[in-house]
């Protein structure tokens, strides 16, 4: 028995070392520019930019293969604190990416309050408690349709940013 | 301390952060907010309130940063 206990100890130690020195010595350090970026994005993994989550599009940021207008949640004001940190000057020539397109609404005959989308918000945009009517903060919602997947009863669905002063943008020409 | 105090339906959300001494409770917390006024269909005697969607009662004492929530009860 003691013998067990002491190759079990031995070999413990053993392998706990040479994983400690491998993280160590095996270690890739991020590229600061990628965590910083990373830093200043949502985090909410939404892929609404197209990319898997919030650090492959801080690694497509720091590339240089994705513009600074490209994350819906973020707005205007990510726009400018992506820019500042690439020391470039933002191109919103045109309406891109960071308009939000949709917000949720919640069809309020079907909501059963089981709580289900708001365990899947991410931004916590969703008020609501067991057997209770839920409710979307649109202030809040990143039009990332987490919860109209996770709704069971399809009472979620995403619908189109209503056009405000914010939101508004100039027509492109008709090309001819 | 700043707690929030939210009110959602699908039309319209009022979302309102104020300012209330320590040991502040929940029903003391929604009246100060002006949140009845602005929304008059709200019956804390028949709606359910609680904070980050756990039911709470009216006299339960709120938290710095909490969201006060007033709910309405399914319609099936």
């Amino acid at each position: 028995m003691l013998a067990a206990i002491g190759g079990l100890t031995a070999l413990g130690v053993t392998l706990g070392t040479v994983l400690a020195v491998a993280s160590r010595c095996l270690n890739l350090d991020d590229d600061p520019l990628e965590a910083d970026l990373e830093a200043l994005l949502p985090g909410a993994q939404c892929g609404q930019c197209g990319h898997v989550g919030c650090k492959q599009a801080a690694a497509a940021l720091a590339a240089g293969t994705a513009p600074v207008t490209l994350c819906p949640p973020g707005g205007a004001s990510l726009v400018r604190a992506l820019a500042d940190r690439l020391g470039i000057e933002p191109d919103c020539s045109e309406p891109s990416g960071s308009l939000r397109l949709h917000e949720a609404v919640i069809d309020e005959d079907d909501c059963v309050g089981c709580m289900k989308c708001l365990q899947a918000c991410a931004s916590d945009a969703i008020v609501g408690a067991p057997k209770q009517l839920h409710g979307v903060l649109a202030e809040a919602c990143m039009g990332c349709g987490r919860c109209v997947e996770a709704c069971p009863n399809g009472a979620i669905a995403l619908r189109p940013m209503p056009v405000t002063l914010e939101t508004w943008h100039w027509p492109k020409p008709a090309r001819v | 301390m700043q707690v929030d105090v939210v009110y959602a339906t699908a039309e319209r959300q009022v979302w309102l952060t104020i300012d209330v001494p320590e040991g502040t409770t929940v029903v003391t917390a929604i009246q100060a907010s002006g949140i009845l006024q602005r929304c008059p269909e709200i019956d804390l005697k028949a709606q359910k309130v609680g904070i980050f969607s756990k039911l709470t009662k009216l006299d339960a004492t709120v938290e710095a940063g909490s969201r006060i929530e007033i709910y309405r009860p399914v319609r099936r």
